[in-house]
């Protein structure tokens, strides 16, 4: 009786991984296993193996697993009893069933078509995936709101026979439930206790005042009382009375059991598997949805109803809400990871496209001057590079002189637009195998950058990152290189080895700086620390009273940087500073102020006050 | 920076480098913060000394109208010190030994020593000598505020109290038990 009425068959040739919910694991399995219902052996399950997962039991019977094959949720467990066996008595496992929330029969496949739907939530319109087990499906995976309780059962509920048709009901595993409860669902149900409960907000669980249309703490719509049936969001009492069957057949409660009888041992590891799940119960994380319907149908009729039982920890409010974005923060993680590992294959894939583009551009080049220098129809065969490894598609191309200017700026400006442009290829490791040569190497290719190279092709004028401006930052130079570079990326442990040879390829000479709250900087002559303080000290000389951000002005650099090298001043006790914050009226804004510099005249004064 | 001198309604000269804002900031280079922090406590001591002032507290610059307006805020300049350069000001006069946290085991004021203790011990027993109170007992009232203008009218008791126990040391006073509170007798100088 119990089998039949706590477990739904499955197809035992699926494995059983693939039947899982999406939130459910696997925990054990046991094979040589023999199931006994209520009392008596099970004939038709005597041997099979057991597995047991986070949310269900599963009976896979070993010579026929098509036909009898089983599954059960572990929610129907109310105890469990262990016998250790004695002589030829195997070990068993009983597992008592609560008679609440036993299923009707075994019309339940409906519930098994639901779960693969994929559902938009009301609230915050997240499409929730499908896959999940039914308590977890109810309610929406990110912000905690049921799904029944925005979408209300207002879609008329058909009768169990078509259940499994219309798979997509917003009602979900309470359509298995017998035709006789669904009208009841739909029809009104005024003053159902008439007690003064309040209706409970599916967001915040807060009981409002049944009159109420929306929550009065955070102004979710809350379930029509009309509409509904009495939703509320009291439980029913768990020692309330056992429904009785329809089916008839009346099963004393204590005799409510299924017995796993471990004919090939291994009995005592399952035994703590399955406690431990039992402890865990992990069906009960996501039950918020499945309470306030439980509630409907307990006032409803004295109709056989599951998930009576009060709930322990409701995945609702801010606690759910962060964990929902703790889990979909691990997952973007985990799909980045995906994502970067995809990036990794396309840079392979890109380097010989850069390959490609540095021998193009080459040729380009080379054609350009033989065209100019010598007025034979070039071929830029014999300038192919040698030794690339790229293949030699364009090695053949013979580019007619007349046209060629301007298809070479069309490939040109093809090649730049698409970020390829270089004069010539990134110098990389594999290129040069002495360190000290590569770096110095580097050291050449990043003055390069920097002031743009004076070996550049004629009539296209490369402008250098600091061309402009005398100060640049090193995050800024390492990001700018390597834009340049394109492929096989400096990392800043090596840009810092390459800056002391900088100056040796640089004219004038460009050096590195590091202030004193880490920032470092590369700057042209003009903006070493002694010229910075002799052209600041000209400044306050002729304006008295400079604030940092005039003379971030005056330097045409950011007000940080000017404020590093103005600190940097002020260690030498050449300036002073006059804060804002001293004023009697005005000043600062309460969390800023301004700090005005002048020149440190205190030194060297003398006491001109009275004696 | 074309500085001047300026002189103030009560009469005080104020140095020119009081209308340089710049004084008013606490400055972080340790080196200029100590030129300040002397001239700082020099402008303090000789106010104090000028206005007869024995107590500073932090609050003083903030609220307008206090005994220290003169020095503590420049209206011409729009400065005043604010109260944490204040408590570090305050902080360099007690390394300096030229004040003390009055009342203790605080930071929110001091008593300054526009005269240390001992020249007050010095100034007290001549007051006392050249008045003819020698050997006769005095209650701290009859000291701080005397019927005639003296030195030492409006001296602050803690800092009596250490003049006379400076005095005492010399076998010069004497502290004596009277009806309501203590007393003092001076004793002509055994030398």
């Amino acid at each position: 009786m119990a089998l039949r009425r706590y477990t739904t068959s499955v197809d035992g040739t699926i494995p059983v991984p693939a039947l899982l919910y999406g939130d459910e694991e696997l925990l054990a399995s046991q094979d040589g296993v023999g199931i006994y219902d209520c009392l008596q052996k099970a004939p038709d399950h005597q041997s099979g193996t057991v597995h047991v997962s986070t949310h269900r039991l599963f009976f896979v019977h070993s010579q026929r697993p098509a036909s009898y094959s089983f599954t059960m949720d572990l929610l129907h467990v109310t105890r469990t009893n262990y016998y250790a066996g004695l002589f030829k008595s195997s070990a068993k496992i009983s597992l008592f069933l609560d008679a609440d929330t036993a299923l009707l029969s075994n019309t339940t496949s409906g519930q098994g078509a639901e779960v693969f739907e994929s559902w938009e939530c009301e609230v915050c319109s997240h499409r929730n995936p499908p896959g999940l087990s039914p308590s977890a499906a109810r309610i929406c995976a990110l912000c905690g709101v049921p799904r029944s309780a925005v979408v209300g059962p207002t879609t008329p509920e058909p009768s169990s026979q078509s259940k499994s048709t219309t798979p997509s009901l917003p009602v979900s595993s309470y359509s298995s439930l017998s035709s006789s409860s669904s009208p009841v669902l739909i029809s009104p149900q005024p003053s159902t206790n008439g007690d003064s409960d309040g209706i409970a907000c599916p967001a915040c669980t807060f009981l409002n005042h049944p009159s109420l249309r929306v929550c009065e703490m955070c102004t979710t719509s809350l379930p029509n009382i009309e509409r509904v049936g009495g939703m509320r969001a009291k439980s029913a009492p768990s020692s309330r009375p056992a429904s009785p069957s329809p089916i008839g057949d009346s099963v004393d409660a204590a005799n409510l059991l299924i017995k796993l009888s471990f004919r090939k041992g291994g009995d005592k590891p399952f035994y703590n598997i399955l406690r431990r799940a039992l402890k865990s119960q992990a069906w009960e994380g996501k039950r918020i949805g499945l309470n306030v319907r439980s509630g409907t149908s307990s006032l409803a009729v004295p109709s056989p109803s599951r998930g009576t039982t009060p709930v322990a920890t409701r995945r609702s409010g801010i606690d759910g809400i962060m964990r929902n974005v703790e889990e979909s923060a691990h997952n973007t993680e985990t799909d980045l990871n995906d994502s970067l590992k995809d990036l990794e294959a396309i840079m392979v894939k890109a380097k010989d496209l850069v390959h490609l583009a540095a021998e193009l551009n080459e040729k380009l080049t080379a054609s350009s001057t033989t065209t100019t220098t010598i007025s034979t129809p070039a071929s830029s065969v014999s300038f192919a590079a040698p030794g690339t490894q790229s293949s030699n598609l364009f090695s053949i191309t013979t580019l007619v002189p007349s046209t060629e200017h301007n298809e070479a700026k069309f490939i040109r400006s093809s090649l730049s637009q698409l970020g390829l442009q270089m004069s010539n290829a990134p110098i990389t490791p594999d290129m040069i195998r002495d360190e000290r040569k590569w770096i110095e190497e580097l050291a050449r290719e990043l003055a390069g950058v920097l002031q743009g190279s004076p070996d550049d092709i004629p009539g296209k004028k490369s402008v250098g990152m600091m061309k402009e401006r005398g100060i640049v930052g090193l995050d800024e130079v390492w990001g700018g290189w390597n834009r340049a570079r394109g492929v096989a990326l400096i990392p800043p442990s090596t840009l810092l080895q390459v800056l002391p040879h900088l100056p040796a390829y640089t004219s004038p000479p460009i050096r590195s700086r590091v202030f004193k709250s880490g920032l470092s900087v590369l700057h042209m002559p003009p903006y070493t620390h002694a010229s910075f303080t002799a052209r600041m000290v000209g400044y306050l000389v002729m304006c008295g009273t400079l604030t940092t951000s005039q003379i971030a002005q005056e330097e045409g650099i950011t007000i940080g940087l000017a404020d590093e090298m103005i600190a940097a001043i002020e260690a030498d006790g050449v300036i002073c500073r006059d804060d804002e914050r001293s004023a009697i009226k005005g000043g600062g804004s309460g969390t800023a102020s301004e700090i005005g510099w002048s020149r440190n005249d205190f030194l060297d004064y003398i006491w001109d006050g009275q004696l | 920076m074309a500085l001047s001198t300026h002189t103030t309604p009560s009469g005080f000269l104020l140095p020119s480098i009081h209308s340089a804002p710049p004084f008013f900031t606490e400055q972080p280079n340790p080196n200029t913060q100590a030129h300040l922090t002397e001239q700082w406590i020099r402008l303090i001591l000789t106010y104090a000394r000028h206005r007869r002032l024995f107590i500073l507290r932090v609050e003083d610059a903030e609220v307008p109208g206090g005994d220290w307006d003169e020095i503590l805020r420049n209206e011409r300049i729009n400065r005043r010190v604010p109260p944490s350069y204040i408590s570090s000001l305050m902080a360099g006069m007690i390394a300096k030994n030229v004040a003390v946290y009055e009342p203790p085991k605080q930071t929110r004021a001091v008593m300054l020593y526009w005269r240390l203790p001992e020249e007050w011990a010095d100034v007290l027993h001549s007051w006392a000598t050249a008045t003819g109170q020698l050997n006769t007992i005095l209650t701290f009232y009859e000291i701080s505020d005397p019927p005639i203008p003296s030195p030492l009218s409006d001296i602050p008791i803690p800092l009596l109290r250490r003049a006379i126990t400076i005095l005492m040391r010399s076998n010069r006073a004497q502290i004596i038990g009277v009806a309501d509170g203590e007393g003092v007798r001076f004793f002509a100088a055994t030398k």
